[in-house]
């Protein structure tokens, strides 16, 4: 509350969505109210089918609301044309369809397209956004390369390349880095949060990555069903628990301590002592071998790395898990 | 970079040259310098020359030159709209289309007993123009109906087969003589036409042209998908009919004079592709254009049996000469990848 100050880039006011499918209506979210600021990079979470893709389709003017309204800058999204939207938002989305032909070059330069004359011929004016949007995302180096015969993450950064070249103040997309590797997960995220803050712009993305979203996002949308949007900082969410919404269940919980997501721990007993991190990951084996009765405490000892059971000594928890494992059922 | 540049002159200059060989070509030997002589001073050595030319191999050259052009560009809009390289000027059904008004008007008369007077070019023409319109125009109501561009092509496929088997059927029950009449018109001509009909086949081709250069921003923007097309602005509905009309009347008109040519309208998007290693429309447009023109102008010429007054049918040549090629250039590239 209170933070009104923010400059909001998009609005939704009681918004319901749905599709007609024969002659049954199906409703797929109902009365939501939302707010997208400008410079911040929103992360949309929510699990498989909850309505996350065609939220971004009525965004993307592609479907109409039901009920309510959709607010760019207080103008509706109905009242604008496909020329006038194409030229405030830009879209990154999962499905990877691109000319092998074409270089990366000209692939950002048909981010221009809402912008040029009728031959799609660049100015230039457009000639310079290109530019920039070549060195932001840092692939200027890449520009005469044909898009068959680079990386996926190379690729990707073209595509927020493009659509940073197509220069709207929202950008959404769809699952940027669902094919990457970790290492281009984040360079992508922080390069998305790196455009919202420095830009200005109004940066949504869907994402199933909780632990990077949770590491790069300035705010979250949770969506689940039945329930309204709930907006607010990553932070805010996993202090109050609300996180737990995106969880359905009670077999995985969001541990507050370590920002992640963690299997129920079940009632387990045994003792284990010895430095805090080392203890974590023999809990963390134990658990999932599925042993949870040891009978006699455990000790781990750092520098050289060993575990103690009674008299037995290990020096690896595989060891230790082997040895357990024979007490419990000799057979195996 | 620097060799791309002299690509658009070398281009022109073969077209020329193929031009010139295809006026040269025949039962008889014309040599170059009397043709060029003879078209810019009308200083002809001999009368039979200038009768030939004239009459005979001048509209039939503008004719393979105006085909080539228009079955290319169809096929290239056809390949980026429904993203798909195996798409073609036909795949719409529109040469099935007008071979059903051809095979109606050669056939139905024999089948079910009774004569139809006046078969002759315009005639066909009509009938062929008259099929393809009806055929498109089921499409075009499919198209209204269907928003996805997948469906349309396997709509038009169907329609396609549809038609081809309404044809078999007249086949069936015809007479022997207007069996090989309508086989004949199914093998292509490009040397039926006389000026008249040149003219209008000229002014068919220019009037297709027109909305494939009203959209060519629009074409660049589909390489990425329909998604991304909407998403930059483009209205892919308004699009998809523009891309029927214009393919209906450049692949409609030149089926309904020339007859079913194949080959040219699916492979010369893939040769200007690989030859300028370009997916730019503002490349490609031209680039087809003058690769469709010269290898039309070629097969022509390859058909023209020396020593023979007659020629081979221009359909058999196209593929003859023209698969080969493309199996030599596709074996040697990724071509899906580089599509």
């Amino acid at each position: 509350m209170g933070q009104n100050k923010q400059h909001i880039a998009l609005e939704g006011k009681g918004l319901t969505l749905g599709y007609f499918h024969q002659k049954s209506k199906k409703e797929i979210l109902s009365d939501l109210d939302f707010q997208l600021f400008s410079g911040e990079l929103t992360c949309l979470l929510g699990p498989n089918g909850v309505g996350k893709s065609t939220l971004i389709k009525a965004i993307l003017g592609q479907i109409k609301p039901w009920k309510g309204e959709i607010l760019i800058e207080t103008q509706s999204i109905e009242n604008l044309g496909v020329e006038e939207l194409a030229k405030r938002i830009s879209v990154v989305l999962t499905d990877p369809v691109f000319p092998g032909n074409m270089t990366v070059g000209q692939l950002v330069a048909l981010g221009r397209t809402p912008h040029t004359g009728w031959s799609g011929k660049l100015n230039s004016t457009d000639r310079e956004i290109v530019e920039k949007a070549l060195s932001d995302t840092k692939i200027t180096y890449l520009r005469n390369e044909r898009l068959s015969e680079i990386s996926d993450g190379q690729r990707q950064k073209a595509m927020i390349a493009r659509a940073l070249a197509q220069d709207g103040k929202l950008m959404i997309l769809d699952e940027p880095t669902a094919h990457l590797d970790l290492v281009n997960r984040f360079e992508i995220m922080e390069l998305l949060r790196d455009i919202a803050a420095q830009k200005g712009k109004a940066v949504l993305v869907v994402t199933h990555d909780l632990d990077i979203a949770i590491e790069t996002a300035d705010r979250f949308w949770l969506l689940n069903c039945g329930t309204p949007l709930i907006s607010g900082k990553p932070e805010d969410l996993i202090i109050s628990g609300k996180i737990n919404l995106l969880l359905p269940g009670e077999k995985y919980r969001f541990s507050v301590e370590r920002g992640k997501l963690e299997s129920e721990i079940q009632d387990l007993r045994f003792e284990i002592s010895g430095p805090k991190e080392l203890v974590f990951w023999t809990r963390k084996a134990i658990q999932k071998a599925g042993i949870s009765e040891v009978k006699s405490p455990i000790l781990v000892e750092k520098d050289p790395f060993s575990i103690s059971l009674g008299e037995k000594k290990f020096d690896s928890i595989d060891g230790l898990i082997f040895y357990l494992k024979i007490q419990i059922d000799p057979i195996k | 970079m620097n060799t791309k540049r002299y690509l658009f002159p070398i281009a022109f200059l073969l077209l020329g040259l193929s031009f010139l060989l295809n006026l040269s070509l025949g039962s008889v030997w014309i040599p170059f310098g009397e043709i060029v002589s003879g078209l810019f001073s009308s200083d002809w050595s001999k009368a039979s020359w200038e009768q030939i030319i004239l009459n005979y191999r001048l509209p039939k050259a503008l004719v393979a030159i105006c085909a080539g052009i228009g079955l290319s560009l169809s096929g290239l809009q056809m390949q980026t709209f429904f993203r798909n390289p195996l798409a073609g000027p036909f795949v719409l059904g529109i040469s099935s289309g007008a071979g059903l008004g051809v095979a109606i008007l050669m056939l139905a008369g024999s089948a079910f007993g009774f004569v139809l007077s006046g078969v002759n070019s315009w005639a066909i023409a009509f009938a062929g123009v008259l099929g393809a319109g009806l055929v498109l125009s089921a499409v075009s109501l499919v198209a209204w109906k269907v928003k996805d561009s997948m469906t349309l092509l396997i709509v038009g496929l169907m329609f396609g087969s549809a038609v081809s088997a309404v044809i078999s059927v007249l086949s069936y029950f015809s007479g022997a003589e207007a069996l090989k009449l309508f086989t004949v018109w199914s093998m292509g001509s490009l040397g039926a036409l006389g000026w008249s009909q040149v003219g209008i086949l000229g002014m068919l081709i220019l009037i297709g042209c027109i909305p494939v250069f009203g959209s060519i921003k629009s074409y660049n923007a589909l390489l990425l998908g329909e998604a991304y097309a909407k998403s930059m602005g483009i209205r892919t509905e308004k699009m998809r009919w523009l891309m029927i009309g214009s393919t209906g009347i450049l692949a409609g008109g030149i089926t309904a004079f020339c007859g079913p040519i194949a080959f040219i309208g699916i492979a010369v998007p893939h040769l200007a592709r690989i030859v300028w290693k370009s997916s730019d429309h503002r490349i490609l447009f031209p680039a087809s254009a003058l690769i469709g023109a010269i290898l039309l102008l070629l097969c022509d010429a390859a058909g023209q049996l020396p020593g023979f007054a007659s020629t081979l049918p221009i359909n058999a040549v196209t593929s003859l000469v023209g698969a080969p090629i493309v199996i030599g250039l596709i074996m040697k590239r990724n071509f899906s990848r580089d599509f």
